[in-house]
């Protein structure tokens, strides 16, 4: 097993971890395009918010390609794909109470997503 | 899992309150816990996204008592049992050295 010494304490902690990858992935999804986040209860690691779940939003971003957490939690498979900035209206979430112009943007991943009409 | 940090829309936590000119540490054992955590995920013996999941992975009332880095301490010493690399032991042994005023 590594040891982290002191002397590499500095270059590690610059360095990061970022679950950026440089996998080609194709994108299931484009700008602009209405998504239905799914309704799923994983027993394991997730980070889809309750909130947003069976909730439609609108791809407002496209991040690029991250490990998937849900699979690198549990079997440690990166299952690398698309993070998306998806952008809900605060309506939509939250029902007729929340602010009329309020948005939330969540970063998901592919494998939360479903194609929405 | 549907579990206690994914706190979106719960009701009763009251505001955020920020503090001006927070600290990084608010007492030196957090500063420490931190320092272990990274030297331990050094070994590779575990990914981010696992150690994401020793954190939340617990009782609602465990979590909700718990401050930032206790959670922290607390995920770390589960990594570490599950793969055998501190045991009960050994942990309360060393409990108990610092109760008696050892640091």
């Amino acid at each position: 097993m590594p040891t982290l010494t002191a002397d590499r304490v500095e270059a590690v902690l610059r360095r990061g971890g970022s679950a950026r990858v440089d996998d080609h992935v194709a994108p299931r999804f484009r700008e602009g395009q209405r998504v239905l986040a799914r309704n799923i209860h994983p027993r394991g690691h997730t980070r889809i918010p309750r909130y947003v779940r069976g909730h439609h939003g609108v791809i407002h971003r496209d991040h690029g390609v991250f490990v998937f957490p849900d699979s690198h939690a549990g079997s440690g498979d990166p299952r690398p794909q698309h993070v998306y900035s998806v952008r809900f209206e605060a309506a939509e979430l939250w029902g007729p109470d929340a602010g009329g112009r309020d948005a939330v943007y969540v970063d998901l991943w592919d494998d939360y997503l479903e194609a929405a009409p | 899992m549907n579990g206690p940090h994914d706190l979106g829309g719960l009701h009763g936590l009251g505001p955020v309150q920020p503090e001006s000119n927070e600290p990084v540490f608010h007492a030196a054992w957090e500063r420490r816990a931190f320092a272990i955590t990274l030297a331990m995920g050094a070994h590779g013996q575990w990914n981010l996204d696992q150690s994401r999941h020793a954190r939340e992975n617990t009782d609602p009332l465990t979590y909700l008592s718990q401050s930032y880095y206790e959670i922290w301490l607390r995920g770390l010493e589960t990594l570490m049992r599950e793969r055998g690399m501190v045991n009960e032991a050994e942990i309360q042994t060393r409990m108990a050295e610092l109760s008696g005023g050892e640091s």
